[in-house]
């Protein structure tokens, strides 16, 4: 017994070991160079100081990191058989959110002591639901489009409880997740060409249900101009700094736009141009192509799994990465509306942290336990 | 089969993903175009808008540069002022703070009114700096400093005022400065450059280009809320230039007090029970004094002119106008209620009386008519009328002020005793054109180059100037009138100051100045006839040493030093032929506005002239009576006599 016992433990320790070794570094190296950029972003944010930011970041990308890895060495049946569950629970937190959320908008839930936003996990939830539901399927049903009414139904449920809460980007992100993987899967052209026939039909619909503050928002970005000193201020402002940045910025804790105020948000959702300010068009340029960089080598454990399930987990987590990073570049600089979109690992935030790292955590344990052929 | 399917799918989903990497590809490359076009391609365009963002452009003000009189005393300067500031932000009870202010020092009501108005145009929520009050002493000011703890929201703010000593007597001629209306201002911080302060009249406006020196420049570093946090100088201001004036103060000052005075009694307003005239506008000045006149009646101070000039080179040397304004008042916010008090007085205290008033010369205007009639060779001295007490032209009869007539008599002996008759039969022999000739070139009619914007160019009429305004021929009548100085004619004390002096200085072209040296090259000559002057100005003599001389009791009474002159009274009111046969009421028994003006113009010492006057007492009665004497005690303290009475 006790023979036994040592061994199966002995193999235990080599089999994480193994694991270990096979982990794709050249993620965890991606991921650590945009953690990084937001730590010493967070300290210029500051005005060249840990407090408040830099510091708390930095102690949540190493929290982050510990519990990617462990969930990276976890094999990745067991994310298959929770997956419904998660998902069941991020859509009890965003019903609970409703009726109890704490903030000035409703996005937040309590739980001993640390806040969240049950809204970024549902977006992990969604992947995991929708890939444990096309792994489930016989092959041949994807053909038909019955087979898309309960995936439309996971997806718009949370999507629009996110979008009532109010929080029209992360609502708009979690349904366009959704449809890519939808996508992704093989959903007939037919169907596309008639259900985004169906959504520019209802634009008018949809945009006498949005709150006042989301068609500002929306009518500011058609013309900044319009609120020099409200809505229109942020856009106007960020494209100063971005512009002035120049080719190589004005220099670490030099940026003029941020260090005199007039960057708001310059420690969450505009970190962005805090960063093109200081370090210019090489710099920015450089967080997109690592950003790139780490979404082209998790597509590509997607492409080297054979299991549907892992296949769709990788595609959405690499899908999330793009939006995250399309969205909030896009909005900062102006080709995209204001709404509320974190750039991961780098904004001050824990949730979309906790997410990405969660997510890549998945990827890495497919990578992890994907049996070579 | 179940194989099939998979590949099948597998091959769907390579062609979905390559489909969708190039969606993504896409939006990577137009975000990364985008960051290319602001960040290199409009680089520039946001470069100096974020410049824009961080800097504050400021001008600092030059201290301006001060006036001083002939004698370096001060007539214009700066004094430090402190402004008290409340560093404004939404979150502030203004009330509250206002209430603790003034527990410890007295704030004006004008100033707090004015600060609750600005709090209430607020439109939007941006910290900025709000003044309470410019006016700040220094014992308020040590006194909030003391307690600074107690109000952290109040900071001060230095910057200068500028202050006339002089007070009221030499408004007119400095002017005053104001703020610049209209402006432009940005909505926080521009303290500073609000605060400027122009040259709105008098030297300050025609200086101003002088007086304000350069503009500095300064750079401050402020936060999106306002805040500044640097500040840098990158261009010194250079201070504006002092500028000295030919007025002399104490000679100013004497003027002043010897004009209001006039005949009047003088008395301290502790010493009587204070019954105010309701129908006067009752001036006080600044010694706490009250005039009474004859009938023990209080009224008010004489108004009108005074001005001394230097002969040797045109420098004004004194240039009164009563009442005045103490420019003071515009370097302190102006209340209401001072601005109307000031504006509502019947006398206008803002007129320039020297230089923008017009008063018919009256008997004055007789040298020049006389020097017209000698130097068109239709006269000599010998050359006598006869004045039986009026002239008859057609149908109308013109009178000599002495109703009797004077008699026979010559020119030396018309203008001694100023008989109006002989100057009727002159300007009869001589005709307008001629006389308005000489009028123009004695100095009359016409603007000078002085340093003062705001002149009077008054009225010397011909034939041309009635048919031109009117329409209508000249009448002989007319003439009549112009010979004594009555009718359109219409001149400036500093006018009739000049042409005393061209007179004395036997015809030389003297323009007045403000400036000392301005004409040290001296005066081309009028080419008029030696003789002729010598002439009028033995005839100016007699009018103080004659006999029979209308100033005959007004002599300075020193062998060396006697004045010359000429006095002048000038009707306002037309006298009708029944009112003449009643016999004429006596200008006392009129009202003040339709009593005649007394005006005096002389030189003096007679036989070396030094110092040309004109007096003007508007509505003052004779001029021989109350312009004489007052230009005669000018006089006697211009060379140092002592005064008596």
């Amino acid at each position: 017994m006790n023979y036994k016992n040592k061994f199966s433990s002995e193999t235990v320790v080599l089999s994480l070991l193994l694991k270990f070794l096979k982990i794709n570094w050249l993620i965890i190296f991606c991921l650590a160079f945009l953690g990084f950029v937001g730590v010493i972003s967070l300290y210029s944010a500051a005005g060249g100081s840990w407090d408040p930011w830099a510091k708390n970041h930095l102690i949540r990308l190493l929290f982050g990191g510990i519990l990617m890895i462990c969930i990276a060495l976890t094999p990745t049946y067991i994310f298959n058989k929770f997956s419904i569950l998660s998902f069941f629970l991020g859509l009890i937190a965003l019903v609970w959110v409703k009726f109890f959320g704490t903030g000035d908008v409703a996005r937040w839930i309590m739980i001993g002591g640390i806040s969240f936003q049950p809204s970024e996990f549902m977006k992990l939830g969604l992947i995991l639901i929708l890939a444990r539901y096309f792994d489930y399927l016989p092959t041949v049903h994807l053909e038909s489009l019955s087979t898309y009414i309960i995936p439309l139904f996971i997806i718009l449920v949370p999507g629009l409880l996110v979008i009532s809460q109010p929080d029209l980007g992360t609502g708009l992100t979690i349904i366009l997740l959704g449809l890519a993987i939808l996508f992704f899967v093989g959903i007939s052209m037919k169907f596309i060409i008639i259900s985004s026939l169906l959504i520019v039909s209802s634009i008018p619909f949809i945009w006498q249900q949005l709150y006042e503050y989301q068609k500002n928002r929306i009518l500011v970005f058609l013309n900044p101009e319009m609120d020099k000193l409200g809505s229109g201020y942020q856009i106007i402002q960020s494209k100063i700094a971005i512009g002035s940045g120049g080719v190589f910025g004005k220099g670490f804790l030099l940026g003029s736009q941020s260090r005199l105020n007039y960057l708001p948000e310059k420690h969450t959702d505009f970190i962005f141009t805090l960063i093109s300010e200081e370090f210019g068009f090489l710099g920015s340029m450089s967080i997109i192509l690592i950003f790139c960089l780490l979404i082209g080598l998790i597509i590509r454990v997607s492409l080297n799994t054979t299991a549907i399930f892992s296949k769709l987990v990788a595609f959405g987590v690499a899908f999330l990465l793009f939006l995250y990073l399309s969205l909030n570049i896009g909005m900062v600089c102006g080709l995209l509306p204001v709404v509320g979109a974190p750039l991961p690992l780098i904004s001050y935030g824990g949730t979309s942290l906790l997410t990405v790292l969660i997510g890549v955590g998945l990827v890495l344990s497919i990578n992890v336990h994907e049996k070579k052929i | 089969m179940k194989n099939k399917n998979i590949i099948k799918l597998n091959k769907k989903i390579s062609r979905r993903f390559i489909f969708l990497s190039l969606i993504k590809g896409s939006i990577v490359g137009a975000i990364s175009w985008r960051l290319f076009d602001l960040q290199l391609i409009e680089n520039q365009k946001y470069e100096k808008l974020s410049d824009n963002n961080q800097f504050d452009y400021h001008l600092i003000s030059p201290d301006r540069g001060r006036i001083l009189d002939r004698r370096m005393r001060l007539i214009a300067g700066n004094e430090d002022a402190f402004h008290l500031v409340l560093n404004w932000n939404q979150n502030l009870n203004t009330d509250n703070i206002i209430k603790r202010i003034s527990k410890v020092i007295n704030l004006e009501e004008k100033d707090i009114v004015s600060f609750k108005n600005k709090i209430k145009n607020i439109d939007n929520n941006f910290s900025k700096k709000i003044v309470i009050t410019k006016n700040l002493s220094k014992k308020d000011l040590s006194k909030l400093v003391v307690r600074s703890v107690e109000f952290p929201e109040i900071t001060f703010f230095m910057s200068k005022r500028r202050i006339y000593p002089q007070g009221n007597i030499v408004g007119h001629i400095t002017g005053y400065v104001g703020g610049i209306t209209n402006k432009n201002t940005k909505n926080y911080n521009n303290i500073l450059s609000t605060d400027l302060k122009i040259g709105k009249s008098g030297l300050e406006k025609f200086f101003e280009k002088e007086l304000t020196g350069k503009f500095g420049r300064k750079r401050n570093e402020v936060t999106s809320k306002g805040f500044v946090i640097e500040s840098h100088v990158y261009e010194n201001t250079i201070p504006g230039k002092d500028i000295q004036i030919s007025l002399d103060m104490e000679l100013q000052a004497f003027a002043i007090e010897r004009l209001k005075r006039g005949n009047l009694k003088i008395q301290n307003i502790n010493s009587v029970n204070n019954k105010k005239n309701n129908n006067s506008f009752f001036y006080l000045d600044d010694n706490n004094h009250i005039y009474k006149d004859k009938n023990n009646n209080i009224v008010d101070p004489n108004s009108g002119s005074l001005v001394v000039m230097d002969i040797e080179n045109g420098e004004i040397l004194c240039s009164v106008s009563s009442p005045g304004f103490d420019p003071n008042i515009f370097s302190n916010e102006l209340g209401t209620k001072e601005w109307e008090y000031l504006k509502k007085n019947p006398r206008s205290p803002f007129l320039n009386r020297s230089i923008s008033g017009v008063y018919p010369p009256g008997s004055t205007i007789k040298m020049a008519v006389a020097l017209a009639a000698l130097e068109s060779g239709l006269i000599d001295y010998k050359t006598k009328f006869f004045c039986s007490g009026s002239r008859k032209l057609g149908d109308s009869e013109f009178h000599c002020w002495s109703k009797d007539g004077h008699g026979k008599l010559n020119l030396i002996e018309a203008i001694e005793r100023s008989c109006d008759v002989y100057f009727y039969e002159l300007g009869l022999k001589v005709g307008i054109n001629k006389i308005s000739l000489m009028m123009k070139k004695l100095g009359l009619g016409q603007y000078y180059d002085l340093e003062i914007d705001d002149r009077a160019k008054g009225v010397v009429p011909n034939k041309e100037w009635k048919l031109k305004r009117d329409g209508l021929r000249w009448s002989l009548g007319e003439t009549l009138n112009a010979s004594i100085g009555q009718g359109y004619i219409l001149t400036t004390p500093l006018q009739l100051v000049t042409m005393t002096s061209r007179l004395a200085s036997n015809g030389l072209k003297i323009t007045p100045t403000f400036l000392i040296g301005k004409n040290k090259n001296g005066f081309e000559s009028l080419k008029i006839n030696n003789e002729h002057l010598n002439y009028i100005k033995r005839a100016m003599e007699r009018v103080v040493i004659g006999e029979n001389g209308t100033a005959k009791n007004y002599k300075i009474g020193n062998k060396n030093i006697e004045m010359a002159g000429k006095t002048g009274t000038v009707q306002v009111v037309r006298i009708s032929e029944t009112e003449r046969e009643d016999g004429v009421v006596k200008n006392e028994d009129r009202p003040w506005e339709k009593r005649d003006h007394a005006l005096f113009i002389g030189y003096a010492p007679s036989s070396k002239p030094k110092y040309a006057i004109s007096v003007v007492v508007e509505h003052g009665g004779s001029g021989s009576s109350v312009a004489a004497p007052i230009a005669r005690d000018v006089f006697k303290h211009l060379f140092g006599f002592k005064q008596t009475g």
